[in-house]
Order: C-alpha cells, then sequence, then structure tokens
C-alpha cells in the first residue's frame, strides 16, 4: 500500500472531520494518563523527600561507634551529600541552675533533608534557619530557657566549655529519634565536642551518618556499604525509618497507583469506543475501496499507517498538555501542598508515550482489525456487515494490552491479576444484569406516556448496544465509586491510627514512691495518661540452655532459606530490653499462639513473647529462656506469642512476665501522657517536683506524622479528581459512539411529526434510565472490588456501605442524564431535512 | 456486433444459495451467460428477482455457491479476495444506485482513488481530464454533500472510467434519480462506454433503459427466462458492425 495514499486519506479525514472525535479522545485520554502519571511521580517523589525530613536524610546509618572513613569516602564517590550527628545525654549548667539535655552536635551540612526551624525567643511559632550553630553557640529548645533561667547571648556550660545561647530551637527534622532523645533538646556545633571533654572512652554516643542523593546511588550504596557494618550499626531508609510512615506511604503508593491504572483503563474503553465509531463510519469507505481493488492487505495497511500517526501525533499532543496540565495543577496548588514539588522525571513522560501507543494498538485494534473482514458487496446491499473476524484473537489484543500495562504500571502481578479477573467477572455479571433491567423495563414502558414509551422502546430496540453502553457507563462509575471508597477507609484509617489526644509524651524510670504523686499530678492537671507500667531493663541470656548468642547463630544456620531482611532486621533476642509483667493482656495486643495466663496466676514465671521478636530468633511457646536482669538470673518458660500494635503510641512490650515473676527485682515504672502545646511547661513543673523521672517528647513526631497524612490525603483527592475527568470524558465517547443512530432516529420521528420537546423528553428519560441501570450495577460491582481490595491489597478492615446503594443509581441517574442530554441536544436542534440528506 | 470478439464475461451453471433462519434460500440456479468485450447487455427482472446478486456475483463483489465465472478469460471463482481485488482494480469499473462516493473526499479525490490504489502518477491529470468529460470541471473541489444527486452520479461515472476498466458494471445507476436527469446520465455512461470500448453490464428494472443495450438478460425468481439478443438499438449505435 501506498503510505502516500494513506496519509493522503488521514488528511482528507481529518479536513472532512471524521478523525476529530478519534483525535480528541486520544489526546485527552493520553493527556489525563500524562497528567497522573507525572503529577502522582512528583507528589510520591514530594512526599519521599519529606518524608526524608523525619530521618534529616534519605539514607541513615546510626551506630554506637565511629564508622570506617572507607564507607564515608565510598558514599562521596558516588556523589551523595554527607552530614553527622552524635547524642549523648549531658548535665547542662547555667549559672545557678543546671539540667539534664539530651545533647546534639551536628556538623555543617546537616540536615540534609527537612529544615531547622528557630526563633530568637521560646514558645513561638519561629522561621527556618540555614544550617545549624556556629562554633561557640549552642541552640536550647524552649523549655529549656525557663528551666535554666536563661536567654539568648548568656553563657552555658557543657563539660568543660563554655558556650553561647545562640537560638531558640523550635523543631528539628529529625527528632523523635527514640530512646537516645531523651530530655530536652541542645543544639551545638561538632566542632565544639572536643573542647568539651564529655565524650570519653564508654560514654553512651549514639552516631548518626546521614546520605542523601539520587535514588540509583542511594540503592547501590545501600547494598554495597550492609556487609561492611559492624554488628552494632544498623542501616535505614525513609520507609524503614518509622514503621508508621513507611506502611502509611506503602499504602499511598498503592492507592496513587491503583489510581493511574484505572486511568489507563477509562483511556483505553474511551479509545476503544472512539475506534469502533470511527471503524463503523469506514465500512462504507472500505467497500467501496474493495470495489475500487484494495485488497484486504492494502486496507490493513492503509488503516495501520492512518491509525500509527494519529497514535503518534495525538501521544505526542497529549504529553505536551499532560505536561503542561500537571505543570499548572501544580503551580495552582501550590499555595495548597505544604511541600515544594521536585520537578518532573523524563520517565513518566516515557511512561506516558508508551502507555498512549500501546493503549491505541490493543485498544484500537479490534474495531480497526475489523475494517479488513468488509464485504465489498456492501456496496450493494448495505446490510452487510464485515463477517467477524476471529474475536478471540482480535480481543486477545485488547486483553493482553491491558494485561500488560497494569503489570508495567505496576511491578505488582498479584494486584494486576486481582484487578483483572475482578474486572472480567464484573463485566459479565454486570453484563447479564444489565441486559434483565433493560428486559424489566418492557412492562413499565408499555404503560406509560408517549415520551416514556419512545425512551423505553428505544432501549429495547437497540438491547445489544444499550447493555454495551450501561455496562460502560457502570464500569466507569463503578471505577469512580472504588477509589472513592478506598480513598476514605484509607484516609478514615490513618487518622484513626493516630487520633488528636494520642499520647506524645512517654515517663520513664519512675520510682516506685513517685508512682502515686506523679498519677496524682497528673490528674489534677487535668492531663490525660495511661496506666503506670512496671519496668525492669534485662536481656535474654540463655534459650533451651544454649546460651542466647550461639542459639541465634544456630538458628541462622537451621533457618538459611529465611531471608536476608528477617535475620538483620529482626530485634535481636539477645539486646537488653524493657521487660515488664502484667495480669491483663495490654489493650490492642493480640494472642497468636499459645495462651495468655489466668488474671490470678501465681505458678512459675512465664513470659508472653511479641511475634516478630520470637519469629527472628526462632523462639517458640514451651522454650525455656534464662533472663539476665540488674546482675541476676531468672528462668521463666514461653506461655504465648502476641502481636503488638506499635502504632498505638502507647507503652509496648516486647516480653511481658506472669504477676509475681519479677517481684524479687526493684523495678521503675513508666506510663505515657497527652500534652497539649500550651501545656508543655507543665513538664518543667513535673521534672522539677521528680527529678529522677526521664520524659521522652515525642509530640514533635507525632506531629509530623499528623503532617505527612494530610499531604498524602490532599494528594489521593487531587488524582481522584483527574481520574474523575477520565471517566467523564469516557462516559462523553460513549454517548457520541451513539450518535449517528439518534440523529437518524430522531430526525425520522421529527419528520413524523414529532415536537422537540417530546424527543428531548425520550432522550432525557432514556439517559436517566441508563444512568440509574448503570448506577445500580456499579454499586454492586464498587462493593465487591472494594472489598476484595480492602481485604487483599491494603489491610483494611471492610464495613459494606448501604448509604451507596441509595448513592450510587442517583449518582448514575444524574449524571448519565445530564451529560447524555447535554451532549445529545445537537439531535434535537440539528433540521431532519439536513440528518436525513447526510444519512443518504 | 462482431463474431469474433473476445468473450469478457462468461458463467456455467452459475448458482446462489443462503443460509436462513427458515432453512437454504436459492437466490440463483443454473445461470449460464456470455457476454462479448464491447457488448452492452442489460440484466432486467422484478425485484428480488436475483439481478442484484448476479451483478455482484459477476463483478467479484461476492462469491457463488455453485458454478463458474470466468472473466477475461480467467476463472474468478478459484480466486481469494486478494485475487479477486487485484481482479476489480485492473478490470472492473462500477456505478451505483446511491452513488457510493466518500463523503470525506471532494469530488476530483473520488474520481482519482482508484488511480491512486494503483500508485498512478498520472491520477490527478486523469482525474481532471475525467471530471471535464462529465462536465464538472467547476465542481472539482465540492463535496459529495454539496453536489446535486444527477452531479454525484456524474463523478461516479468519471471514477469509475478512471481506473481504465474493461468492465463497467452498474446497478440501476438513475434508480435515485428523476428522469430528466437520468437520462442525461444514461447518455453519459453510454457516450464513455462508446468512447472506451468498455463492455457494459447494467442491472434495471426500466424497459426503455434495457432497450438501449445490445442485450437484454431476464431473470425471474433466480432463473434465466430470456436473452434477448436482437435489441432494437443494436443498428442505431452501430456497435454490433
Amino acid at each position: 500500500m501506498n503510505p502516500a495514499l494513506a496519509l493522503k486519506l488521514l488528511w482528507r479525514d481529518w479536513r472532512s472531520g471524521e478523525l476529530t472525535l478519534l483525535l480528541a479522545s486520544l489526546i485527552v485520554a493520553v493527556s489525563t494518563v500524562t497528567t497522573i502519571t507525572l503529577f502522582v511521580d512528583r507528589l510520591q517523589q514530594a512526599l519521599v523527600r519529606e518524608s526524608a525530613s523525619f530521618l534529616a536524610a534519605d539514607l541513615v546509618i546510626a551506630s554506637s561507634g565511629t564508622i570506617s572513613a572507607e564507607i564515608l569516602q565510598d558514599a562521596t564517590a558516588r556523589g551523595l551529600q554527607r552530614a553527622e550527628t552524635l547524642e549523648f545525654l549531658s548535665m547542662v549548667f547555667a549559672a545557678d541552675r543546671a539540667q539534664f539535655a539530651s545533647v546534639k552536635a551536628v556538623n555543617t551540612a546537616y540536615p540534609l533533608r527537612g529544615k531547622l526551624i528557630v526563633a530568637d525567643e521560646p514558645f513561638v511559632q519561629g522561621r527556618v534557619s540555614e544550617g545549624g550553630p556556629k562554633v561557640g553557640e549552642i541552640w536550647l529548645e524552649s523549655r529549656l530557657l525557663p528551666a535554666l533561667g536563661v536567654q539568648a547571648g548568656d553563657m552555658l556550660e557543657i563539660g568543660v566549655a563554655n558556650l553561647k545561647v545562640g537560638k531558640v530551637l523550635i523543631k528539628e527534622p529529625d527528632r523523635g529519634g527514640g530512646f537516645n532523645s531523651v530530655g530536652p533538646r541542645v543544639l551545638m556545633n561538632m566542632a565544639d565536642v572536643a573542647g568539651t571533654d564529655v565524650v570519653q572512652p564508654g560514654s553512651r554516643l549514639s552516631y548518626r551518618y546521614l546520605f542523601a542523593g539520587d535514588r540509583e546511588s542511594l540503592a547501590d550504596f545501600s547494598v554495597w556499604v550492609k556487609p561492611q557494618l559492624d554488628e552494632d550499626a544498623r542501616l535505614f531508609g525513609v520507609k524503614d525509618g518509622t514503621e508508621r510512615i513507611g506502611s502509611a506511604l506503602a499504602r499511598a503508593e498503592r492507592f496513587l497507583l491503583l489510581g493511574g491504572l484505572l486511568g489507563v483503563l477509562l483511556a483505553g474503553v474511551a479509545i476503544a469506543l472512539s475506534a469502533q465509531r470511527y471503524s463503523l463510519r469506514h465500512y462504507d469507505h472500505v467497500a467501496i475501496m474493495k470495489t475500487l481493488g484494495a485488497s484486504p492487505g492494502n486496507i490493513d495497511s492503509l488503516f495501520l499507517v492512518i491509525f500509527v500517526t494519529v497514535g503518534l501525533f495525538s501521544t505526542l499532543v497529549g504529553s505536551v498538555i499532560g505536561f503542561g496540565a500537571q505543570s499548572l495543577i501544580a503551580s495552582i496548588l501550590a499555595p495548597f501542598i505544604p511541600i515544594e514539588l521536585p520537578s518532573p522525571g523524563w520517565r513518566p513522560i516515557w511512561l506516558g508515550l508508551v502507555t498512549g501507543m500501546v493503549c491505541l494498538l490493543s485498544f484500537a485494534l479490534p474495531p480497526l482489525l475489523k475494517l479488513r473482514a468488509t464485504e465489498p458487496a456492501r456496496v450493494i446491499r448495505r446490510d452487510l456487515a464485515p463477517t467477524n473476524l476471529n474475536d478471540r484473537l482480535t480481543y486477545g489484543a485488547a486483553l493482553l494490552g491491558t494485561i500488560g500495562l497494569m503489570w508495567w504500571y505496576s511491578q505488582d502481578l498479584w494486584l494486576t491479576g486481582l484487578l483483572f479477573s475482578g474486572g472480567a467477572v464484573a463485566v459479565a455479571v454486570l453484563g447479564v444484569v444489565a441486559y434483565a433491567l433493560l428486559r424489566s423495563s418492557r412492562a413499565l414502558g408499555m404503560q406509560a406516556g408517549s415520551a416514556w414509551r419512545l425512551a423505553l422502546a428505544g432501549m429495547q430496540r437497540r438491547g445489544q448496544e444499550n447493555t454495551l453502553q450501561i455496562l460502560v457507563f457502570g464500569l466507569a462509575i463503578m471505577l469512580l465509586l472504588i477509589l472513592f471508597l478506598v480513598r476514605t477507609a484509607l484516609i478514615d484509617e490513618w487518622q484513626a491510627q493516630i487520633p488528636a489526644d494520642a499520647p506524645n509524651h512517654f515517663a520513664l524510670n519512675i520510682a516506685p514512691r513517685d508512682v502515686e504523686p506523679i498519677a496524682a499530678m497528673l490528674s489534677a492537671n487535668q492531663i490525660n495518661s495511661q496506666p503506670l507500667y512496671p519496668m525492669i531493663r534485662g536481656r535474654i541470656s540463655v534459650v533451651n540452655g544454649v546460651p542466647a548468642k550461639d542459639y541465634d547463630d544456630a538458628r541462622e544456620r537451621q533457618q538459611a532459606q529465611a531471608s536476608e531482611a528477617q535475620r538483620d532486621d529482626g530485634p535481636r533476642s539477645n539486646s537488653g530490653r524493657n521487660l515488664t509483667w502484667s495480669a491483663t493482656l495490654p489493650a490492642e495486643n493480640e494472642i497468636v499462639a499459645g495462651d495468655w495466663w489466668p488474671a490470678d496466676y501465681q505458678g512459675e514465671a512465664m513470659v508472653s513473647l511479641e511475634e516478630e521478636l520470637a519469629n527472628s530468633n526462632g523462639l517458640l511457646v514451651g522454650d525455656e529462656l534464662e533472663f539476665t536482669i540488674q546482675g541476676r538470673g531468672l528462668k521463666a518458660r514461653v506461655a504465648s506469642i502476641r502481636t503488638v500494635s506499635w502504632d498505638n503510641m502507647q507503652p509496648n512490650f516486647y516480653i511481658i512476665f506472669s504477676p509475681g515473676a519479677l517481684v524479687d527485682f526493684p523495678s521503675t515504672f513508666m506510663t505515657s501522657f497527652y500534652l497539649s502545646r500550651d501545656q508543655k511547661l507543665f513538664l518543667n513543673d513535673l521534672i522539677r517536683a521528680h527529678p529522677t523521672m526521664t520524659v521522652i517528647e515525642v509530640d514533635a513526631i507525632i506531629e509530623q506524622i499528623q503532617t505527612i497524612i494530610s499531604q498524602v490525603t490532599l494528594a489521593i483527592e487531587l488524582v481522584l479528581v483527574l481520574i474523575m475527568v477520565a471517566g467523564g470524558m469516557v462516559l462523553l465517547a460513549s454517548i457520541q459512539a451513539s450518535m449517528d443512530e439518534r440523529f437518524q432516529q430522531h430526525a425520522i420521528l421529527r419528520t413524523l411529526g414529532a415536537s422537540q420537546r417530546l424527543v428531548m423528553g425520550s432522550l432525557v428519560i432514556e439517559f436517566c434510565m441508563l444512568g440509574l441501570f448503570a448506577g445500580v450495577l456499579a454499586t454492586l460491582g464498587a462493593e465487591i472490588t472494594v472489598f476484595a481490595l480492602q481485604t487483599q491489597v491494603f489491610n483494611l478492615s471492610y464495613a459494606p456501605n448501604p448509604l451507596l446503594w441509595l448513592m450510587g443509581p442517583m449518582i448514575g441517574a444524574l449524571l448519565i442524564g445530564t451529560i447524555g442530554t447535554v451532549a445529545t441536544r445537537k439531535v434535537v436542534r440539528t433540521s431532519p431535512t439536513i440528518v436525513l440528506r447526510d444519512l443518504t | 456486433m462482431a463474431a469474433t470478439s473476445k468473450v469478457m464475461i462468461k458463467t456455467v451453471n452459475l448458482g446462489k444459495t443462503v443460509v436462513t433462519s427458515e432453512g437454504n434460500l436459492t437466490i440463483l440456479r443454473g445461470i449460464d451467460i456470455e457476454i462479448k468485450q464491447s457488448e452492452s447487455v442489460a440484466i432486467v427482472g422484478a425485484s428480488g428477482s436475483g439481478k442484484t446478486t448476479l451483478l455482484s456475483l459477476l463483478a467479484g463483489l461476492d462469491t457463488p455457491t455453485g458454478g463458474e465465472i470466468y472473466l477475461g478469460g480467467e476463472e474468478i471463482t478459484a480466486f481469494d479476495e486478494e485475487q479477486r481485488a487485484m481482479m476489480r482494480g485492473k478490470m472492473v469499473g462500477f456505478v451505483f444506485q446511491t452513488f457510493q462516493l466518500l463523503g470525506s473526499l471532494t469530488a476530483i479525490e473520488n474520481v482519482m482513488l482508484p488511480a491512486e490504489l494503483k500508485r498512478d502518477p498520472q491520477a490527478e491529470s486523469k482525474g481532471r481530464e475525467l471530471l471535464k468529460r462529465v462536465g464538472l470541471e467547476h465542481r472539482m473541489h465540492h463535496y459529495p454533500r454539496q453536489l446535486s444527486g444527477g452531479e454525484q452520479q456524474r463523478v461516479a461515472i468519471a471514477r469509475a472510467f478512471a481506473s481504465s476498466a474493461e468492465i463497467l458494471f452498474a446497478d440501476e445507476p438513475t434508480g435515485n434519480l428523476d428522469s430528466a436527469t437520468g437520462g442525461t446520465i444514461i447518455d453519459l455512461i453510454f457516450e464513455l462506454n462508446r468512447e472506451f470500448g468498455t463492455t457494459l453490464v447494467l442491472v434495471t428494472h426500466d424497459l426503455r433503459l434495457a432497450e438501449r443495450c445490445d442485450r437484454a438478460i431476464q431473470i425471474a425468481s433466480g432463473e434465466l427466462v430470456a436473452d434477448i439478443l436482437e435489441c432494437p438499438m443494436d443498428a442505431r449505435s452501430g456497435l454490433s458492425g
């Protein structure tokens, strides 16, 4: 076939408007996909970067000693940025007062991610500071200033060094780094540490080496550095740094991914519909060309050239529009998104281009291939439809394309399989239901007024087409409902995870004699607190007669198949841990093996282990453990293994003893409580009254988690809006596809004397009924899919949505009724003479 | 008609049966005809007699269920769709009752199409020439919907001759036209047919039109009932000489 002729035909098709709908739907589809992909990619990057501010880096090596210079040199050689911090506990002395503080020394590069917020006076909002304290200067957390009775410019002593109070530290990005950050924060320059003489052999120190850079370099560095690290060094990144953020981010990513996938599917449906219409309108053309000597092969290559050219053009234009649209959205939303979006990468553009072409070829190919089978005798007998090609072959392209794209997008075969098989079952079941609904409207139609009769008779007459249309409408609405429901469930779950009054302070080292007075003080100040738990430091030393260290090695050998991650990251059995005892199972703990002891149990010592600790160390119910507590041994049998909800911000323990087991060991107590920003000064009173206790403040980290969650929520809502645009486009394409037939029928009706009002009325009724049926289908499909998604993909609990059964059909009727009526107004307005002449 | 003229179209025991919900339906049965080069033949018969089916079989638009068809001495019943398409492009031109112009193409573009399909570099000049010949040089860049029925049929006639076809098939070419316009169109077809020396096969139920042909073949209920060789037009047209 002559490609020049194909291009000429393409140009002539374009000029005569034949291509406008296909081209428009392709461009809109590709630009929607590109917009979503680009925007989601930028948001994801931004969210990861924002979350990185929790670590003040992308990657951290935490260690109790310094790490080898070789590691640091390697990081530099890979082009990674570096910073270092050192934390230790020390007394800080003012002229006449002293305060125990958590000192953090930082070098000039700190922080690599996130910002330091400082002020000139305590308890204010503060401003961003570039870099940390200068040499010779220290910054204090707000409540330290009244506690020490100092202000900016005064001198303080740390160890033997005299340092000047510079600024007030309002917020540091990586605050809340665990139990090392006990006490109020003092920030100083790394260069001043040597002068304090505080760091001595045996001091309890916490070094953090911070790294930031591009994804690939970081990933390569991680792989390389892992085996180089000492046993007590720990490597972690954004996703495993904080479990809570990690799971929120992973779910958000899955949601955005799901959104992108559904966007691609909606775009595919729109392309398939408009390609179908293009083909329908070209059967006659092909028949004529065949009579003039064009062979099926000629027709194939002719339309392939046309489709590929259209595809390339619209994909390029769509990508450019998508690029512009996401920039526009980003700039419009900039004031509402509290994070800075990084510039878009090339990958999403490439993804958009490939998506567009694959969509076009897999969704547009079946109708295209049907063109070749057009009977030339159609020029004489117009009723001759193209003989059916092997449908399994033609629709196989669409199925393969869909599955391929879904897999490529999600990199997740399970999610792809679930969505695809769910979709296939939905199409089959919903198709049958749609047809049954259509048939059921017959009885109604026969008794009704004339506009109703016209509308319902029309629906019956085009039974097959309308079943398809209800299915398409239903699927589009279903996808939107699914996204909406999953989004609502995700956001509810996140917000429930950290309620506004979740405990944000932990009090440790409470002496038994202080238990009563502290409880009284908390209640007198109306502070919401948890029960006081006893707490003893200890470690597992022997397991079933084997020293814990050796038992650990033996287990590693036995479980050679266990994953690298499990062995490296699981909590070690022989590390020091906080032990407690309890008669009752703590709230939000769940027994997974063995039994919890009776509330009045007084027998031999038993323990209950946290699941991950037990699994990663091969500990089972019935094992005999020997603990070393305060230099003495204690034997106890494992009675149960339980899961712990680490997210709930309440005192949680890896190891819980049975009542009475620890009675011979002096213990301290701990609790957690909630303090609002205004109540922070209460801490000074509390610590002054009970100077031996330790308070860990996690309010900053909770605030950061809540910020991240609100940002992720916003991102999800934005994506939902974009998908709704794609869904609306499918509805329009579907209505457009039925336009020719509607034009013809209504022209005939008008010629026979039907009023505009009657024709319009029948259109409104028809579309509302189609929408109503589609809404019923969508609700049914959405309930089933959301059940599967929430229980299998997002690990959320599922609850049915009775309101949906009212909303779904109503939304369907209103949406389709409105879009359909507006889109087909032309049918009523165009003169029947013009319509009938164009048809001949 | 020269006795030595080459046989352009020949059928042997041609039949067409289709399967319907009520069983097999025979549309054509045992048709044997021979049409010579430059001959003009009318296929006449009542509605539903099978004449249009016969035309589509002869033109290779449809395939028979029995018998053989020879076009220019070649048996086309053995051809696949690819070969039939090639044969149509090389030998056959069409004029239809419903004109069958491509709505997205202008008059000149419609006329150029057969030559363009054959990658003929002269497509445009030939097209212009033919449009001028049918009197539409002032309508070259008009779309079909901007033309009257008669004008559209003239474009279709120009297109039929643009492929340098040896056989012209016309299916009720005046069926959609008023009698005056129809008359003009018929005159044009016969004029061009004479000029290009084409073999003309015309389906019609208009006996006056049939009378202008060299022969008329009458079909009734799918069977050939009469082959009238002595048309009064023969002497006047001088084609049989």
